[in-house]
């Protein structure tokens, strides 16, 4: 069952890549869309036989392949990666939807988009860590390709420092692996088989330092984030959304999965400094937001900060604050496709994405009026205003990690406030003003563009309005998560109310590091 | 029936929500075909609904227990968010004036925005603001509150911004938002760090735990001040006053609702919140200082103001000021019948300079004048407004300041002259507006102007008799303080700080005794108050230049030091590989030695350990 996921992106851009040159570049993209639709139904469908009450993995699968070299073929899904296959299947298709039909070398193209949700979804199944990898590494010379034939400007620079960027990730994150098989004289690379190890925590902490620099890569977290905006500002409209919405979650799955999982004593003692960096990238991001000047790399530099928040969840480790981080990663996810495919409208009606030059295009007749009122309802989705997706994750985020780690959850309220400040430049910029009626000669919105961009913020709307649809998902596998990671220092229980105690998560909350008021008392 | 209607109060701010999305309908696509009015009718159809449910179960829950209900939403890893809200009169009483004040300035907004073509934007957002306030009268939540006034500044963003063309709207609407959001947030904060305290949201079982709460007295005192910084933006309190004052560009009908309502939803949150601020008697204290702060600063601000929307917001600063005073003391009932005497009678203002504004096209006060003989509705209504907002018997606003002063002698002798100060200040304030729009001579401006179309002058006259009627309404719902018990010399004290406003502006402004146009004397001082203190200045010397120096620091620092680093990298390498190319000689032997050399590092390397065995062995 899970196999299909990878397989039929896969066949996907095999048939695709393979078709006569004679059919016109719209069948192509019905063709694809009907086609990644299959795996978005399929996606759905395995979401309605998941078991929410079960912690471990479901579904799974096992074939023997490279056994000498520890390497099977074992998949499986629960709670933290379901959510981000679905982000996948969902996201693949909007790429698709939003994709120009006047690309050229469209079968090229499909093919490759096709491959980057295959491989993607492979990672997100592999129970093997050295198939994770694999997996891992497929996307990456798809991606470079998209980004380097298909982007704008200074694309072949983007694309190679991508490249290099990831591939620098990726061998951090192999060295990572082999050092943890190898000290902990496992006989595979399966994951069940690593979660019993039992290394020195010295050790634990040199790996888990590599793991973390090579997923950091990926989020990105500052400072290993340069790669960043350059490429999204280079990628094409649908390219920027698979990058931003689905690549970059990777990362945040490979820093929970394999660091929090596998580590987990040297996670706790880490995390002080985990939330620290988490704090100082929302920041950072926010910050330098704030400072651009294109529309698209606002909204490229606004993801650096939303990383953030997950990391933070992570960091506190709490049920709740987990849980958060997951459905901050889809609620991100959606948030950041419907920027981007927003602002690629923008530029594509427009022809500029400068700041100093959009005006006015609120205008209902000659401007964009519902690109503006979306952009709106993007701006402020990622800016954390209630009723939307983004608000509710950040929410959770924080409540769960604001008893752990008080004075890193609050840096990150005020991120959300800079976020603010910065999407409000944004829209006063582009959507309030006077239409220049002298340029003002856009060319009309088509349906196929419309369509996608609804469909993202009806979804972004409906999360946001009913969160349990979004959180559910996770719990139990939190739960597990959470109880798998010990906490190695005890101090008195801060929370004597034996109701308060039951609000929070019990077998996290049982001996926290910091106690409340120390840490707001400066003294 | 009626039982009925209480179970199903929860609909009322379901209402204007369905106008709001029936209306967004009228957004460009229908507009061709039908124009932009229905747009309007159906949210007037949907207000008018919502206010019917909320009299009728008003007069239902009278003198009946608080119904508490609760609805399930979100249940996550422990955390249970539950809506809880609480159908009482005094809940039911305020969603009457919200939906009735809403439903006038609807209908205000027909007559004033008839060549508007914004009709759908403007009235969905209308109805937002109902639909927001409603609910937030009915949340017995602070988490809950806390969105609900978070959406709230949303919705003043668009609706201060829907004359989106005009630059001084976009900054207006900038300001207001990042102005109200800073006072969210530490409001969020404040939320995120009583929970582990209290382990509840909901504001009465809060009450319940602050009455025997221990919290360490430093926490306690930053939870308060968290806790206060979102309705001190809400409600325009010094330092985050000035987004009132530059949300006056937007369309008046929008004003009148957030000059009278949508401004007391901070203090409403804030007297929701009372019984857990008690717990720091220092977050009192700064309280009553902001208060009484605002309420003196924003009255002498409102004096030396020439636009007539911009006084009067001021003044609306000042009145919540007597609130936060009021809620600072601990005399929510006077802060009840403040918010109450406010709402009427500042919309009742709104309205009636409103209606000058339409058609002089002018909101600058000098440039108006002798307008009494040709706009006596409006003339009328404003005084009615007047006489309602200050202290001046038997109207609304001589009872709430009564009940204030009642609490504040004899302990607080230094806040009662504080109230009397600012009742006679605003005294002076409003017949300083009205001698300069009503009284002398007619101007360039004001030589034509009729009475506006029914739509505009209609709800003004009806809400001027609500105004009129506010006593024996008050009266008959038998929540008029007990005249037996109130202090009969303090009663005449503050009748006559109203007077000796009220006689000082008429001399000075009505009067033809003084020659106008009229000099103050000390010109830097009335500068220094005609620019708001130069609130902006010092903004932008503070907040707004530490944020932009911060986010081009670390622009600069993401261009030159981060991302300049990796291309150093690379640059090197490429550098490197380049002169590396230059070694190329093409001899075997070389090639071998270069092989060698490396092999021999590499065993070297590997066998290290053997080495250092070795080595200890010796």
């Amino acid at each position: 069952m899970l196999s299909a996921l990878i397989w039929i992106p896969f066949v996907g851009a095999i048939v695709v890549g393979c078709l006569p040159k004679t059919i016109p570049a719209h069948r192509i993209k019905l063709g694809s869309l009907i086609w990644s639709g299959a795996t978005l139904l399929w996606t759905i469908w395995l979401m309605s036989q998941f078991d929410l009450s079960r912690a471990g993995f479901q579904f799974q699968e096992t074939l023997p392949w490279l056994e000498t070299l520890g390497l099977n073929y074992e998949l499986g899904i629960d709670g933290l990666s379901l959510p981000l296959l679905v982000l996948n299947s969902l996201l693949t298709w909007i790429a698709i939807y939003s994709s120009r039909e006047q690309t050229e070398r469209h079968r090229l193209f499909y093919g490759l988009v096709f491959l980057v949700s295959s491989g993607v979804a492979g990672a997100l199944l592999a129970q093997n860590l050295l198939l994770f990898f694999l997996f891992y590494e497929l996307e990456l010379i798809p991606f470079y390709l998209l980004v380097s034939v298909w982007g704008g400007k200074y694309s072949n620079y983007a694309a190679t420092k991508f490249l290099l960027y990831t591939a620098t990730s990726g061998i951090l994150i192999l060295a990572g692996f082999l050092g943890l098989v190898w000290l902990s004289n496992a006989t595979s690379f399966s994951y069940s088989a690593l979660l019993e190890q039992s290394l020195p925590i010295n050790i634990q902490f040199i790996l888990l330092g590599v793991l973390l620099i090579g997923f950091g890569i990926k989020t990105p977290l500052v400072p290993l984030h340069t790669w960043l905006p350059d490429t999204y500002v280079a990628a094409s409209t649908p390219v920027a959304i698979l990058l931003g919405g689905v690549l970059a979650k990777l990362g945040t799955y490979g820093i929970f999965r394999f660091g929090m999982g596998l580590f987990p004593d040297a996670w706790s003692i880490l995390s002080p400094w985990l939330a620290t960096w988490a704090a100082v990238s929302v920041l950072y991001g926010a910050m330098a937001a704030i400072a651009q000047k294109d529309i698209k790399r606002m909204v490229a530099y606004s993801s650096i900060g939303h990383m953030g928040y997950v990391l933070l969840g992570g960091a506190a480790m709490t049920n709740l604050s987990i849980v958060g981080s997951v459905a901050q990663m889809f609620a991100h996810g959606l948030i950041l496709a419907l920027l981007f495919h927003l602002v690629g409208l923008v530029e594509a009606k427009v022809g500029t994405r400068d700041l100093n030059v959009l005006n006015g295009l609120m205008n209902p007749v000659r401007g964009l009026p519902l690109v503006s009122a979306l952009l709106v309802l993007g701006g402020m989705a990622s800016a954390g205003i209630p009723g939307l997706v983004g608000f509710i994750a950040e929410f959770v985020v924080f409540q769960g990690s604001y008893a752990i780690f008080p004075v890193q959850t609050l840096i990150c309220v005020v991120g959300t406030g800079l976020t603010a400040v910065y999407f409000v430049i944004l829209l006063n910029r582009t959507c309030f003003g006077k239409l220049d009626n002298a340029i003002a000669y856009f060319p009309k919105l088509e349906w196929s563009e419309r369509t996608p961009a609804l469909i993202l913020a009806w979804l972004i709307f409906l999360l946001g309005v009913q969160p349990d649809w979004l959180m559910r998902w996770s719990e139990t596998t939190t739960q597990q998560m959470v109880i798998a990671t010990t906490f190695p220092v005890t101090t008195p229980d801060p929370y004597p109310d034996p109701i308060v105690q039951s609000v929070f998560n019990p077998p996290a909350l049982a001996n926290p590091k910091v106690t409340l008021p120390v840490a707001l008392n400066p003294d | 029936m009626l039982q009925f209607l209480i179970q199903t109060v929860w609909l009322i701010p379901l209402y204007p929500l369905i106008g709001m999305v029936l209306s967004a309908l009228w957004s460009p696509s229908i507009i061709r075909r039908t124009g932009p009015r229905p747009a309007g009718y159906v949210n007037l159809i949907m207000t008018f609904a919502a206010l019917g449910h909320a009299v009728c179960a008003c007069f239902e829950i009278w003198q009946k227990p608080t119904v508490y209900q609760a609805f399930s939403w979100l249940q996550v890893a422990g955390l249970d968010l539950a809506l809880s809200i609480e159908i009482s009169a005094v809940t039911l009483a305020a969603i009457v004036v919200i939906t009735g004040l809403n439903f006038l300035a609807q209908l205000y907004a027909v007559g004033y925005l008839e060549m508007d073509w914004g009709w759908a934007r403007f009235f969905s957002l209308m109805a937002l603001f109902e639909a927001g306030m409603c609910s937030l009268a009915l949340c017995n939540s602070l988490f809950f509150s806390y969105i609900v006034l978070e959406i709230l500044t949303l919705g003043t963003y668009l609706i201060v911004g829907v004359w989106y063309n005009q630059s001084l709207v976009v900054t207006g609407a900038r300001d207001a938002f990042l102005t109200k959001r800073v006072g969210d947030l530490f409001l969020l904060m404040g939320v995120l760090a009583i929970y582990p305290l209290s382990g509840t949201w909901n504001f009465n079982e809060l009450a319940q735990w602050a009455q025997t709460a221990t919290v360490d007295p430093t926490l306690m005192t930053l939870l308060g001040l968290a806790l206060i910084a979102g309705p001190m933006g809400k409600c325009a309190q010094f330092p985050l006053h000035l987004w009132l004052d530059e949300a006056m560009e937007g369309p008046v009908p929008g004003t009148i609702l957030r000059n009278a309502v949508v401004v007391a939803t901070g203090a409403w949150v804030l007297i929701k919140l009372s019984p857990v601020l008690v717990l720091s008697p220092l977050v009192l204290q700064i309280m009553i200082v902001i208060g009484a702060t605002t309420a003196l600063g924003a009255t002498l601000i409102a004096i030396a103001q020439i636009d007539i929307k911009r006084a009067l917001s001021y003044s609306v600063s000042a009145y919540m000021g007597l609130i936060f005073i009021a809620v600072g003391t601990q005399q929510i009932e006077a802060a009840y019948l403040l918010m109450l005497a406010h709402a009427l009678a500042m919309a009742l203002l709104v309205m009636s300079t409103g209606s000058i504004v339409l058609n002089n096209i002018t909101q600058d006060l000098t440039q108006l004048g002798g307008l009494w003989h040709r706009r006596p509705i409006s003339g009328l209504s404003y005084l009615v407004g007047a006489a309602g907002f200050v202290a001046i018997p038997p109207f609304g606003g001589f009872w709430a300041m009564l009940t204030l002063a009642d609490g504040l002698w004899p302990d607080r002798p230094g806040l009662f002259v504080t109230l009397l100060a600012v009742n006679a200040l605003t005294a002076f304030s409003i017949m300083r507006e009205f001698g300069l729009i009503f009284a002398g001579e007619s101007k360039q401006m004001t030589v034509r102007s009729p009475e506006n179309i029914w739509a505009v002058t209609l709800p003004m006259t009806i809400l001027a008799g609500f105004a009129l009627h506010l006593p024996l309404i008050l009266q008959s719902l038998n929540v008029l303080p007990d005249w037996a018990k109130l202090n009969k010399d303090l009663a005449l004290i503050v009748i006559w700080s109203s007077l000796i406003g009220v006689a000082l502006g008429a001399v000075l402004y009505v009067s033809p005794l003084v020659a106008k146009p009229i000099q103050l004397p000390g010109k830097p001082l009335q500068n220094f108050f005609a620019y708001d203190f130069y609130t902006p200045k010092l903004y932008r010397a503070s907040v707004v230049f530490t944020v932009d120096l911060f986010s081009r620091l670390t622009d600069w620092v993401d261009r030159h030091v981060v991302d300049g680093a990796v291309n150093l990298v690379g640059f090197a390498s490429l550098l490197s590989g380049e002169t590396l190319k230059y070694g190329n000689i093409g001899q075997t032997r070389f090639y071998v030695l270069t092989i060698l050399t490396g092999v021999v590092l590499l065993i070297l390397l590997v066998s290290w350990p053997l080495f250092t065995a070795v080595w200890s062995q010796l």
